[in-house]
């Protein structure tokens, strides 16, 4: 029933007056907006290039050569364009083309802001504001191929805590991912919400690999291991004084005595292996760790480098025109 | 708690509470009651005791594909490993500890991760698994129901085990359980939480190093073999000459002599010698998927030996590159790489064979190969990336017969374009990804296009830009391709017109509706006005009735005016709810007729009349009727006689519409109210 307290009039109006300031800020994925969700969820992922054939975002193999990183900023005019051709399915008189010239404003409105929720993490508010560029990068290499699971991760300032700080995800520092995905097996297409200054790569965590540091010395190898800190992590000496030199079974190549191995570390009790080394213990003594790729340049090199035409904007000008 | 991103915990054993085989479960339950008349006892409240057989099963011969997140070295890869352990990394992290190893200490893993270097030790393929193990082996439960009919099996020396497989203490430490964050990670990736067990190998994959002392590639096979039933074939602990501070690279020679033996026959056509790609189709599949027993038993597949000479194409040479296919994600296509791995391992020649030297098998749960070779690491293929803007082609390269790309310093590239009339001439494309920042805000958005050739651009060089057109005609393509996007967009359109027009209805009518729904109505969602207008009219209708709703209507009233339209009597009757007959014949047969007919009576009024306060509020009622229709009667009567005729216009007109006015306002105008009779009845 209505409550007779409350002047409806006014009331109502408030409602309308709120509903007007945030348009559509809240909605459940399912929920019909500007556009019905279907729809929305499709353009959103149309935005982020998705289903885009290899040929129409590198138009040549050879503008990303084996081996290499192509940074790029992400022109919105062409994923406009792409939005526009998916709508213009849609209109088949001039009423409906009307029609979508209303409409499109808040169309692209909201497709700009939901196109940075795509990968937002659960609980996290939902991100809104102007639109800014978005940039990215394609890398091919057999690094993507062969260590899948890359992590990748940017920032907007270079982190004064040094490469190694961590940040969470919706720290402001941290530029978020809108799409990391591999195209092609050796091909990882990677898009950021925002300019990076610093971009971290990083070798898959679950392949954390174990290993030694190792010496060859003609025919034979030698290895040898820097014990650490079974609670701390830390390397016992960081200057190699501690290193435990591997002992290896006589007579088979590259097979690791890991007996001897594990008295060799209970000599240092900090490791853990005087009680009986366990295989969590003999993994942490083990643990190479992940390389972690950081680009960013300290000093920033001319574009010439960065980018090299074959035709000069100039000479283009002069042979066009005939100077 | 979970592991904060970028770090992981490690644990030495997750083992699971229940280890695979058979179980049997009892369950007693024992009641007593009391009360204080009755005391009951356990044989008066007497439960079966109830068993129950459970059946806990677990991977023996193959670990399912779908439980292997990641191999280390990358299987078929090329690289400098000889630093690393190989590894794999499963996601069931309760896995090693599933099975219990006989004559081993509880708890610990049933398999074990062994390296083989090239001519070491033979894999066998599509093996039953019956004879996957060693012949005098019986596996502990051999009734269980097996997840394959054929498996693989490493067929091992006594004296390679010696040498490369780990020893009993060592099996132990080999395997470990993490957790870790899944956050960051490609989402693809999915594990479901983020626990995982991993197997380390024992042995560094060294390259080998050839007669001159040079670095040589060295294939290595690793197999996840099973342990169950021959944990005592290990050794008890590594063996006693001293520890070896360095450790030999392989020599290959041996290996190469090994492989040229095997080769002179396929070079020389000799028929005699097996073929080495004996890649039997038939086997492909049950590689990698699981087949139940029953479809297996309808024959047998072994693998395929050709001569050389008739192999044809049968007998390629081994065709495995770094280089990734995206035809290798296929089911099938991953089967044959399998086979691809494992095939150099399953010839293997007998150099240096000693004399009673027993020979074991080991269920291979997984294996992969990869090569020793150079120093490709993640390491140096990262550091020695090509790092530049998109549109940037690299280095020059060597000529190569082709058109040198055109790339201009906007990023457009000159392509190939046929157009519709035919004519092969250039024009400039870029795609999305641009090697410049591009005016991306406020007025410089694209304005909105119907059709492709709406952007098509033509610039001054006399060739089109097609670079915006090609967008719009891959989004329409994409979109047409999706049957349910179709259907949305038309279903939005039918509805969106719906609501435009109802949208230009408000807001022509703006100054009403924004009394009616308040400042911002074209903001509402248009499917709810209707119930907000009624809303706000109830809510309206409730405070001020007296605007909205007319006087109550009269309890009592004259009736309606009687149409005399017949005969008289029949419109009595009617009037009167009778029969029209009764009124038909003579006085007395009416006036007896009359008091014996029933009078058609409301039974419900009649039960309420009986209440005081309804008859009185009715007989005022009924007073004030009547004085109403009398005093009408007179003032007509009144008017007729004394105010009509030419010398009163005015009431002469009055008159007319007498019997819609009210007593008040005709007496009031017109008469004074002393000359009425109001007592009249």
């Amino acid at each position: 029933m209505i409550n007779k307290n409350i002047d409806v009039l006014e009331h109502l109006g408030l409602e309308f007056e709120k509903a007007a300031r945030a348009p559509f800020t809240e909605f459940r994925h399912d929920d019909n907006t500007a556009m019905p969700a279907e729809l929305r969820n499709w353009l959103v992922r149309l935005r982020l290039l998705e289903g885009v054939p290899f040929a129409n975002l590198v138009a040549d193999s050879e503008l990303l050569p084996q081996e290499s990183i192509r940074w790029f900023y992400l022109d919105r005019r062409w994923s406009d364009a792409l939005v526009q051709g998916a709508l213009s399915v849609g209109t088949v008189n001039s009423d409906d083309r009307i029609q979508l010239d209303a409409q499109y404003t808040a169309i692209r409105a909201e497709l700009d802001t939901e196109e940075r929720n795509v990968r937002r993490r659960k609980g996290v508010a939902r991100l809104t504001g102007q639109p800014g560029p978005l940039t990215g990068f394609l890398l091919r290499s057999a690094a993507v191929s062969g260590w899948p699971g890359l992590h990748v991760r940017a920032f907007n300032v270079d982190p004064e805590e040094g490469d190694d700080a961590r940040f969470t995800e919706d720290d402001p520092r941290r530029i978020r991912l809108l799409r990391l995905e591999r195209l092609a097996p050796a091909v990882l297409l990677c898009l950021f919400d925002g300019i990076p200054k610093v971009v971290h790569i990083e070798e898959p965590r679950q392949g954390i690999q174990f290993g030694f540091m190792h010496q060859d010395n003609g025919n034979q190898r030698s290895a040898s291991l820097r014990p650490r800190d079974k609670s701390s992590f830390e390397y016992l000496a960081g200057d190699g004084s501690k290193d435990v030199d591997v002992p290896f079974r006589v007579g088979s190549s590259g097979v690791v005595d890991i007996r001897r191995l594990s008295d060799a570390l209970a000599a240092h009790p900090e490791t853990g292996a005087s009680d009986g080394l366990d295989s969590a213990e003999y993994a942490l003594q083990l643990i190479r760790f992940p390389w972690r790729q950081v680009f960013g340049e300290v000093q920033v090199p001319p574009i010439s480098a960065m980018f090299r035409a074959t035709i000069e904007y100039e000479s283009m000008v002069n042979a066009t025109f005939k100077l | 708690m979970p592991v904060g991103e970028g770090k992981f915990k490690l644990y030495a054993k997750l083992p699971p509470p229940l280890e695979a085989g058979l179980w049997r479960l009892r369950a007693d339950q024992h009641f007593e009651a009391q009360t204080p008349e009755t005391e009951l006892d356990e044989h008066d409240l007497h439960v079966d005791q109830e068993n129950v057989h459970l059946r806990i099963r677990s991977p023996r011969y193959l670990l399912p594909p779908d439980q292997i997140l990641s191999t280390y070295p990358p299987a078929n890869s090329f690289g400098s490993y000889g630093s690393r352990l190989p590894q794999v990394v499963i996601k069931r992290r309760t896995l090693p500890w599933e099975r219990r190893l006989v004559g081993a200490p509880a708890k610990t893993p049933w398999f074990a991760l062994v390296l083989i270097a090239e001519g070491e030790a033979k894999l066998e393929t599509s093996v039953d698994v019956e004879n996957c193990v060693t012949a005098d082996v019986e596996l502990e439960d051999p009734e269980e129901l097996k997840e394959v009919a054929k498996g693989n099996c490493l067929v091992a020396k006594k004296s390679l085990i010696d040498r490369v497989f780990p020893t009993r203490r060592d099996v132990d430490l080999l395997v470990h359980a993490r957790e870790v964050d899944i956050h960051d990670t490609e989402l693809m990736m999915g594990d479901d939480d983020g626990f995982l067990a991993v197997v380390i190998s024992n042995r560094l994959p060294l390259p080998g190093k050839d007669a001159e002392g040079n670095d040589a590639p060295v294939k290595y096979l690793a197999c996840l073999i099973n342990l169950e039933g021959q944990y005592d074939v290990l050794l008890p602990r590594s063996p006693d000459p001293a520890p070896a501070f360095a450790t030999e690279f392989l020599a290959k020679t041996v290996l190469v002599q090994a492989q040229a033996a095997q080769d002179d026959h396929l070079i020389m056509e000799t028929a005699l010698g097996p073929a080495r790609a004996g890649t039997n189709p038939a086997d492909l599949g049950e590689l990698t998927n699981p087949v139940p027993l029953a479809a297996g038993s309808q024959g047998s597949h072994t693998t395929r030996y050709q001569s050389g000479a008739a192999a044809g194409a049968g007998a390629k040479p081994y065709a495995g590159s770094g280089q990734w296919s995206a035809a290798a994600l296929a089911r099938n296509t991953s089967a044959q790489v399998a086979l691809q791995m494992a095939e150099s391992f399953r010839i293997v020649h007998d150099y240096g064979a000693t004399p009673f030297d027993k020979e074991y098998r080991f269920p291979v749960l997984l294996h992969w190969s990869f090569t020793t070779t150079g120093d490709t690491t993640f390491r140096s293929l990262m550091t020695n990336l090509d790092s530049r803007l998109l549109g940037d082609v690299g280095d020059p390269k060597p000529l190569s017969g082709r058109l040198p790309l055109e790339v201009v310093e906007s990023g457009h590239v000159g392509l190939a374009h046929q157009t519709r009339e035919g004519d092969r001439v250039r024009a400039w494309y870029r795609g999305p990804l641009v090697p410049h920042p591009t005016k991306n805000t406020g007025a410089d958005r694209l304005k909105l296009a119907h059709s492709s050739d709406q952007l098509r651009v033509v610039i001054p060089d006399g060739r089109e830009d097609l670079s915006l057109a090609t967008a719009f005609e891959t989004g329409r393509l994409l979109t047409l391709s999706q049957p349910s996007i179709i259907a949305a967009l038309m279903r939005w359109r039918q509805t969106d017109y719906h609501a435009a027009r109802l949208h230009s209805f408000l807001v022509s009518n703006r100054n009403f509706w924004e009394e009616l729904l308040g400042i911002g109505f074209e903001k509402i969602d248009l499917h709810k006005i209707g119930p907000l207008a009624g809303r706000f009219l109830a809510d309206a209708i409730v405070r001020n009735p007296e605007r909205f709703l007319g006087n109550p209507r009269p309890r009592v009233t004259p009736g309606r005016p009687l149409e005399f339209d017949g005969q008289a009597t029949v419109l009595l009757a009617r009037g009167l709810g009778l029969e029209p007959a009764l009124f038909t014949g003579d006085l007395n047969k009416v006036f007896n007729g009359l008091r014996d007919v029933q009078i058609p009576r409301d039974d419900l009024v009649a039960a309420d009349l009986g209440r005081i306060d309804v008859r009185e509020a009715l007989e005022s009622d009924l007073d004030r009727q009547r004085i109403d229709l009398v005093s009408n009667a007179l003032s007509n009567k009144l008017l007729n006689d004394n105010l009509t005729g030419p010398a009163f216009p005015v009431t002469n007109r009055l008159r007319v519409d007498l019997v819609d006015d009210t007593l008040d306002v005709i007496l009031g105008d017109s008469i004074r109210p002393g000359s009425t009779d109001e007592d009249g009845s």
